[in-house]
């Protein structure tokens, strides 16, 4: 008996589902940081990534299936192919790169015209911030145009993946998100 | 939804391939799904990997599509389901360009896979790593090639090979860790072991190792030899395939350095008692193969236990093996038949081995090996035989009966009798028909004894053949032999049954056939019996038939014999070449729209007995090649040469003998355009091509003679081999030998203007000459103006006066030979026996050459056709005699050789024996054949 409650509970609240996360962002942003971050909870090195890595973790009962692909220029147009069936995207930011915010921008927004991303929420990490002359949180959010954002949920966070400030609180606000909207 | 499903292609034994666009399709929507069902998606793969290994291929926008969504796959953590998305990357990279991508992943699986996927991602990163990203994998790999684990050394040292091209330097970075793992014997790690099974290692590291080693180190012979010495002596080399690979590369070393054989012979020697069959196999090839080039370091010994080794694994159970040793025998066949004689026996026996290529081979090399002595019961063997086997090797098999034909003309009975049986009573296609036929044709046409047998035979056949193709040709033959046969009516019945049972196409080639009969000496009641049966087809429904019918009436009908026979039974075709570039010029320079006609006086004719030879030629011609390539195939660094000997024997002609035939054709023709050869009328012979200077010299030269009825010309043609040097007034200057005894007297000589770099151009030089046969010899001087090029114009500076300079070339010689037209007669003896003028001439050669290389030589200088297969020097025997005819090209006057040569310490020593209708020509020839 309890069991089968268990279950219609679980099948509810999609646990059985597992959720597509994407982690995009320019090279160098902190993404296969924030990744193992997640998943082991420790900060490990890295190289830069040449396609992508996928860790399947549990959150708050649910089961992420979260792809960190690379940034690089060479790599950034295969990122399309991963889209489908994604829940949610994390676009990390490097605060201190404000050479290439624009860059970054461009390739936000590029992404989110995609139609295949129309139902994702956007969760956008101001990463770095350990670091001086860090651009703060709303001043990336300035940067990115966020605001012109519209029918989508979405948040940006200040992080820093090597202190591990941040990283949670932005993936409990998505969670959230994420019930509420698809589930 | 039924817990009982059945689909199609799951059963394993179904042979069906599963459909492409639905595996495409399940791919797809599986692969995609999630949370992913790891089970399904393997099978999903394996499946999709059957279709690729039986070279289905996908477009590419579906191929990036196969592989985006397996490369999703990664984020399920079951290994045995990353092993299945390995193998379908390494498959699909070929395809898709996108396999990068899933570098990163392959490197983690590399680093912190689980033993099982660790070498399988390894062997996968050869392909998604490029030269930019291969040193990133270094470490990897060098970690990998030490591992105590034996799969994941391999899959690094094969990785590794694979790398080599892209980036040789990453990998010559760990060379000493693979010289090591040659030696490390790996076996399986202890926590592998499943229950009570333990896998025996079978050490292949060491064959990837070694692998490896000689591709870093093949260009360093020193480092070689160290090597070889390194893992023969000690008993280090457990797996045959490392043994096989270390055998390889001693066959390497000893065909780069032949000196090098004795010190391995001892070596070579133990390995052939070797356990393993593979390098018993690969040891007797590396000593038969060496030993086809370099008899004399090979000692007889040795040769003689790699033979009995060949001869014992005949005996084996393995089929693989037999057939190895077979392909080894089958060369051997080729180049030294009587060397193999021991092993008859076993190859006999292997005629009714149960597997068909064995038996096939066991009979072609048989059939090769074959002397007077056994080659009838070697055809009654085979006469059983071939019923039981299929199509192809029925044609491997009548291809061999073919060339024994003309291996032993005497022997055409028995031939003649067994290509009848097979085809009256064999069931074939097409193909093997028609070779059957085509078999029988080549022995009509040289062996004149057999031609009524085989025609009477052939008519019978006709009377029940399905193909067109085989009847148009026999009808043909009966048309142009029939008439000259004992009973020709006999014949004709047959071909006019054709006439109201056949097709059109038929009926039309019967139709000429017919005519022929007209005209025949043997039988001339027949003439009017063919006229009337002719009328009768005058009314045929078919426009081509009723055409052909009326014109062989006009012709028979004709008053005028010699019209009629020439073109009922023309005793000649034209050369096809000649009569295509005329034509052609033809069409070019049509200036007043065809009014004048075509004039085909200017095409070389071609009679039966010079077609006839040019044909037999061509067909030694393919034998010698087929020689060559065995030996070459078996030097050939003893690699897998994709070659079929046997098939290779009857490719048709090759491109090489084409060429030297096109080219006397277009000397011939660039020689008859030029405006002041005009007046000295038809040519009548040109020589082979004689190089007059070594092929890397400055200046390359080579000449041929043009023989004219009252003229000579020389063509020298030059070629410029520097890169920035025109030159300016190329001529020859040629000065008789014996300038006191001077016959030949220049008339002209025709310069080039300019020859500019890597070009080729002709010098003529022309003499006048009496009508007779004239001998002489001339040194010959190349004179020209050396002009720098200028780089921008490729023109010689302005006001460039150049220097004049001169070059020595080697002398040309004018030859009896040069006078002679190859010829073919059908019984040679009865021939030589009967022509009236004989001379003799005995000759010393006290140089080191070799009876085949004496042959060769005599058959360029005397032009004439080498008959009854005495063009091959027996391999072992010092003595051999040549039988050669020709013709005169001035008058058609016969000559027959007789050559015999016999080789001593000394020297070699010749006997030539001419008999002709002419004495002035047979003594010319028989003191000029060296
Ligand atoms: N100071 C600081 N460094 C960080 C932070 N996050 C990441 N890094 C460093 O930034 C560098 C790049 O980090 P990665 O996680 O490899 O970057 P990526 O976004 O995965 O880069 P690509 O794979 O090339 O797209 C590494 O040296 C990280 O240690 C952070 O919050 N603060
Ligand atoms: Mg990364």
């Amino acid at each position: 008996m309890g069991n089968l409650f268990s279950s219609m509970f679980d099948r509810l609240w999609g646990v059985n589902k597992e959720l597509r996360i994407l982690i995009l962002g320019l090279d160098g942003a902190g993404k296969t940081t924030i990744l193992y971050r997640l998943q082991i909870g420790e900060v490990v090195t890295t190289k830069p990534t040449i396609g992508f890595n996928v860790e399947t973790l549990s959150y708050k009962n649910l089961k992420l299936n979260v792809w960190d692909l690379g940034g690089q220029t060479s790599i950034r147009p295969y990122w399309r192919c991963y889209y489908a069936d994604t829940s949610a995207v994390i676009f990390v930011v490097d605060s201190t790169d404000k050479d290439r915010m624009a860059t970054a921008s461009k390739e936000l927004h590029l992404m989110l015209q995609e139609e295949e991303l129309q139902d994702a929420a956007l969760l956008v990490f101001a990463n770095k911030q350990d670091q001086v002359g860090a651009l703060s949180a709303s001043e990336v959010s300035k940067e990115l145009n966020l605001v012109e954002l519209k029918d989508r949920s979405w948040s940006i966070v200040a992080s820093s993946a090597i202190k591990g400030e941040g990283i949670t609180e932005g993936l409990d606000w998505l969670i959230d998100v994420i019930k509420e909207e698809q589930l | 939804m039924s817990t009982h499903t059945y689909k199609k292609f799951e059963s394993g034994d179904s042979g069906d391939l599963p459909d492409k666009m639905t595996i495409y399709q399940d791919c797809m929507t599986q692969f995609n799904e999630s949370p992913v069902n790891a089970k399904r998606c393997r099978i999903l793969i394996s499946r999709l990997l059957r279709l690729l290994a039986n070279g289905e291929v996908f477009p590419e926008t579906e191929a990036t599509a196969l592989f985006f969504s397996i490369s999703k796959l990664f984020q399920h953590p079951n290994d045995s389901l990353r092993q299945a998305v390995y193998l379908s990357i390494k498959e699909l990279s070929g395809i898709s360009e996108d396999v990068l991508m899933a570098t990163s992943s392959i490197m983690k699986d590399v680093q912190n896979g689980s033993d099982l996927v660790k070498s399988n991602a390894i062997r996968s990163l050869s392909v998604v790593l490029d030269e930019s990203t291969a040193f990133s994998a270094e470490r990897m790999l060098k970690s990998a090639v030490v591992s105590k684990n034996p799969t994941i050394s391999s899959a690094s040292l094969v990785t590794s090979y694979h790398l080599l091209p892209i980036s040789e330097n990453t990998v010559k970075r760990f060379s000493n860790e693979t010289q090591e793992a040659v030696v490390d014997l790996k076996p399986f790690p202890q926590q592998d072991i499943i229950g009570d099974y333990y896998p025996n290692s079978t050490f292949i590291t060491q064959y990837h190792a070694l692998g490896l080693l000689y591709q870093l180190k093949k260009n360093d012979k020193m480092s070689l030899l160290k090597l070889v010495r390194q893992f023969a002596d000690s008993n280090n080399l457990k797996n045959q395939l490392a043994k096989v690979q270390l055998i390889k590369i001693v066959n390497e070393l000893v065909q780069r350095d032949p000196q090098l054989f004795p010190q391995f012979q001892g070596l070579l020697y133990h390995w052939l008692s070797n356990k393993y069959e593979s390098v018993q196999i690969e040891v007797t090839k590396v000593i038969t193969s060496f030993a086809a080039t370099n008899q004399r370091l090979v000692s007889p010994e040795l040769f003689a236990v790699a033979v009995q080794t060949l001869q014992s694994l005949l005996t084996v159970p393995r089929v693989t093996t037999k057939f190895a040793a077979l392909r080894i025998l089958n060369r051997l066949s080729m180049v030294s038949p009587d060397k193999i004689l021991i092993c008859n026996p076993e190859l006999e026996s292997l005629i009714n081995d149960s597997n068909r290529n064995v038996s096939t081979y066991a009979i072609t090399i048989l059939l090769k090996t074959g002397t007077e002595k056994n080659i009838s019961s070697l055809i009654s063997t085979i006469t059983k035989f071939i019923h039981e086997v299929s199509d192809d090797f029925k044609i491997i098999i009548i291809d061999a009966v073919r060339t024994l034909s003309l291996n032993f003309p005497q022997e055409w009975k028995a031939i003649l009798n067994f290509l009848i049986d097979v085809l009256k009573n064999g069931e074939g296609g097409f193909k093997f028909k028609n070779n059957i036929v085509e078999a029988l044709i080549d022995i009509v046409s040289f062996v004149p004894q057999s031609k009524e047998l085989a025609l009477e035979n052939l008519c019978d056949f006709i009377e029940d053949c399905e193909f067109n193709e085989i009847l148009v040709r026999i009808l043909h033959l009966l048309g142009k032999e029939g008439p000259f046969t004992s009973n020709p009516s006999l014949y004709v019945r047959h071909i006019y049954n054709r006439l109201v049972l056949e097709n059109s196409i038929i009926r039309s080639a019967a139709v000429v056939s017919l005519s022929k009969f007209a005209l025949s000496k043997k039988d001339t009641s027949l003439r009017k019996s063919i006229v009337s049966l002719l009328k009768r087809i005058a009314n045929d429904p078919d426009d081509e038939v009723r055409d052909r019918a009326v014109i062989a009436l006009q012709f028979i009908e004709n008053s005028n014999e010699r019209i009629s026979e020439e073109f009922i039974q023309s005793k000649y075709t034209y050369d096809f070449q000649s009569l295509e570039s005329v034509l052609s010029v033809y069409m070019n320079n049509n200036s007043d729209s065809f009014e004048t006609p075509f004039d085909v006086s200017n095409v070389r004719k071609i009679t039966e007995d010079e077609a006839k030879a040019l044909e037999l030629k061509r067909k030694q011609d393919q034998l010698h090649n087929s020689r060559l390539e065995a030996i070459e195939t078996c030097t050939a660094d003893g690699s897998i040469n994709n070659e079929r000997a046997d098939a290779a024997t009857y490719a048709g002609p090759s491109s090489a003998e084409d060429q030297s035939e096109l080219l006397a054709s277009k000397y011939a023709d660039e020689l008859l355009s030029i405006e002041e050869f005009k007046p000295f009328g038809k040519l009548i012979n040109s020589s082979n091509v004689v190089s007059l200077t070594e092929p890397e010299a400055e200046f390359v030269v080579n000449g041929v003679k043009h023989i004219l009825k009252e003229h000579v010309i020389f063509q020298f043609n030059i070629t410029n081999t520097l890169n920035d040097v025109a030159l300016d007034n190329v001529a020859v200057t040629c000065t008789p030998e014996d300038p006191d005894n001077a016959i030949l007297e220049e008339l002209f000589s025709i310069p080039i203007d300019r020859l500019l770099p890597s070009t080729e151009g002709a010098v003529y030089v022309a003499f006048k000459k009496s009508e007779e046969i004239v001998m002489e010899g001339f040194l010959n001087n190349l004179t020209f103006t050396t002009k720098e090029l200028n780089p921008e114009t490729n023109e010689p500076f302005e006001g460039d006066e150049g220097f004049e300079d001169e070059y020595e070339i080697d002398s040309i010689f004018l030859n009896a030979g040069d006078y002679i037209k190859n010829s073919f007669v059908g019984d040679f003896t009865t021939v030589f026996d009967e022509l009236p003028n004989e001379e003799v001439a005995v000759y010393n050669i006290q140089e080191n050459i070799t009876v085949q290389e004496v042959i060769d030589k005599i058959i360029v200088n005397t032009s004439c056709l080498p008959l009854e297969n005495t063009q091959f020097a027996q391999s072992e025997s010092n003595s051999h005699i040549l039988k050669l005819f020709g013709k005169s090209a001035l008058t058609g006057v016969k000559i027959a050789l007789i050559v015999r040569i016999v080789k001593s310490s000394k020297g070699v020593a010749l006997k030539a024996q001419g008999k002709s209708e002419n004495a002035t020509l047979c003594a010319d020839l028989i003191n000029s054949i060296i």
